[in-house]
């Protein structure tokens, strides 16, 4: 018991990370990014290249994760993104333009850094044991920390600095938040990056424990909006929701469901479905209309 | 001498292509409270948004203080000066009332100058003070009227765009919102450009007004004189409390 919840948090932890970059740009822009996923795998792939191939610190790797993907982030939005929202009057075209970046993403990933799965050394050695109840390694407690204080410092970036406050805003009336002087065109770019490189972060948080490889950019993209629609779009405090509920019913699938096969995913799946046929809008989410 | 704060220049404006306004021309003078009257769709939202740059204007020109300011983004226009309180009031609905008021302050980054702006909007609307931390989204009509005008107060503009500020608010709190659009404009020296349907109150807190229909100005004069004026009781003032 105590160990399913254990992993449940673990898990949440990253689960909710990725879905608030996921719910930031769709509150922000009214896009699906459907590349997310694969945003995570660069993300792996990244600190993979600088802390397992060149032997840099692992931080250090981490934070170039960050940047790469703040960076392919804000690029993303002001070429694609930014000129499509502008210039077309269907909601489908941004949809297309996101599923086609996933596939492009995809390309770029096998080109640049193969089809092999690739680990990374252990970021600490050693088990947590409390009497055989509790056993989780440590390097998955300190993945699990630095989760935790991303998403605290996330939430205090949204809350407390200027920058924040301009994006909330946005997210909530983009025309009064114009006629506040905010300059939308430009903190568009701002929140899409951040929510892009959210999602690196987790990449590089979990290369150390799964690895990383091409084919993660899809599911991981699948779960994201599975939190998504659990917690309520655009809503942060449904984004973590939905990542920690999602990673506690995939831990209790996993302890209960294993006898049976391979179908913790399947009963997720079915159990999601009879939800949002209850609650369309989610957990915390405003209906829509 | 008095000076030209805004001047608004035979402005056209399409939606799509249909005409909104055909070659309207009005001016504000620094200090003065002037009122747009007006049926539903005659222009007079388009005028503001024309002059925020929210709407794209065909033709003609817009300039503020001898400056040109059509064409440019609405961020940028908004930073020198001008500032708008939208029609249906848009707060920002999850957000406390006091991040909504320092949203107004978006444009000024110099944090003693906003905590004396905010000190001055909650002296003007006290109730706003009683609510500081409660989400903009649960105040009354009429008091998310006072918070959009204390957020557009917060940027301390020198010309104050308000779109319709007595839509869909109880008549006791309309008398409210008018006597502080009169004492923002006589003791901060705000000038003002007042949208409204409520043409007896537009007219009784302006100095000056214009008719318009569609897409045109068909009077302009004083406000004192146009509330005595026989078109205008039969057009504007007819029903109107």
């Amino acid at each position: 018991m105590e160990q399913v919840i254990v992993n449940g948090v673990y898990l949440g932890s990253q689960y909710a990370m990725i879905a608030l970059g996921l719910t930031l740009i769709f509150a922000l822009m009214n896009v699906l990014n459907f590349a997310h996923g694969q945003m995570y795998v660069i993300g792996g792939f990244v600190t993979y290249t600088f802390y397992g191939q060149f032997g840099l610190p692992f931080v250090l790797a981490l934070l170039m994760s960050c940047v790469t993907l703040a960076v392919l982030g804000a690029l993303i939005e002001k070429f694609l993104f930014g000129p499509v929202i502008r210039r077309s009057a269907r909601e489908e075209s941004t949809m297309l333009l996101a599923a086609g970046i996933a596939f492009l993403l995809d390309a770029l990933i096998l080109l640049v850094f193969g089809e092999k799965q690739r680990g990374v050394p252990k970021i600490v050695d050693g088990v947590f044991n409390w009497d055989f109840r509790i056993i989780i390694p440590y390097d998955r407690v300190l993945i699990c920390v630095l989760a935790i204080l991303s998403i605290v410092a996330f939430i205090s970036f949204m809350q407390f600095t200027r920058t924040g406050r301009a994006l909330r805003a946005i997210a909530q009336d983009r025309v009064a938040a114009e006629l506040m002087g905010v300059n939308v065109n430009r903190y568009s770019m701002i929140g899409f990056a951040l929510g892009a490189m959210l999602a690196g972060l987790v990449g590089g948080l979990l290369v150390t424990i799964t690895g990383v490889n091409l084919g993660m950019g899809g599911p991981t993209s699948i779960k994201a909006f599975m939190m998504v629609m659990i917690g309520g779009a655009g809503v942060i405090s449904g984004a973590i929701l939905g990542g920690f509920i999602l990673g506690m019913l995939e831990a209790v699938g996993l302890a209960v469901l294993f006898q049976y096969g391979d179908i913790t995913y399947l009963a997720i799946f079915v159990a999601l479905m009879i939800f949002l046929a209850i609650r369309p809008q989610g957990l915390m989410g405003k209906p829509w209309g | 001498m008095t000076a030209r704060i805004l001047d608004f220049q035979d402005v056209e404006l399409y939606y799509d292509r249909v005409y909104a306004l055909r070659g309207v021309t009005l001016e504000l003078t620094e200090g003065e409270t002037v009122a747009l009257i007006g049926a539903n769709g005659a222009g007079k939202s388009s005028i503001l948004r024309a002059i925020t740059g929210l709407s794209r204007i065909k033709s003609g020109s817009i300039s503020f203080r001898g400056e040109r300011i059509d064409g440019r983004d609405t961020a940028s226009i908004v930073s020198k000066g001008i500032a708008m309180v939208p029609e249906g009031r848009r707060v920002f609905p999850y957000m406390s009332v006091r991040d909504n008021l320092m949203m107004g302050a978006f444009t000024r980054t110099n944090r003693e100058e906003n905590r004396r702006s905010l000190d001055s909007v909650l002296e003007r609307f006290p109730r706003l003070k009683e609510r500081l931390r409660q989400t903009a989204g649960t105040l009354s009509g009429g008091e998310q009227q006072m918070l959009v005008i204390g957020r557009a107060l917060m940027a301390r503009p020198q010309l104050l765009l308000l779109d319709e500020p007595s839509l869909g608010i109880a008549p006791k709190l309309v008398q409210d919102i008018a006597r502080s659009i009169v004492n923002i404009n006589r003791e901060d020296g705000v000038s003002v450009l007042l949208v409204e349907q409520n043409s007896r109150m537009a007219l009784s807190i302006s100095h000056r007004a214009y008719a318009i229909t569609t897409g045109n100005v068909v009077i302009s004069g004083e406000s004192r004189e146009l509330l005595n004026d026989s078109r205008i009781k039969a057009a504007y003032l007819g029903g109107a409390v």
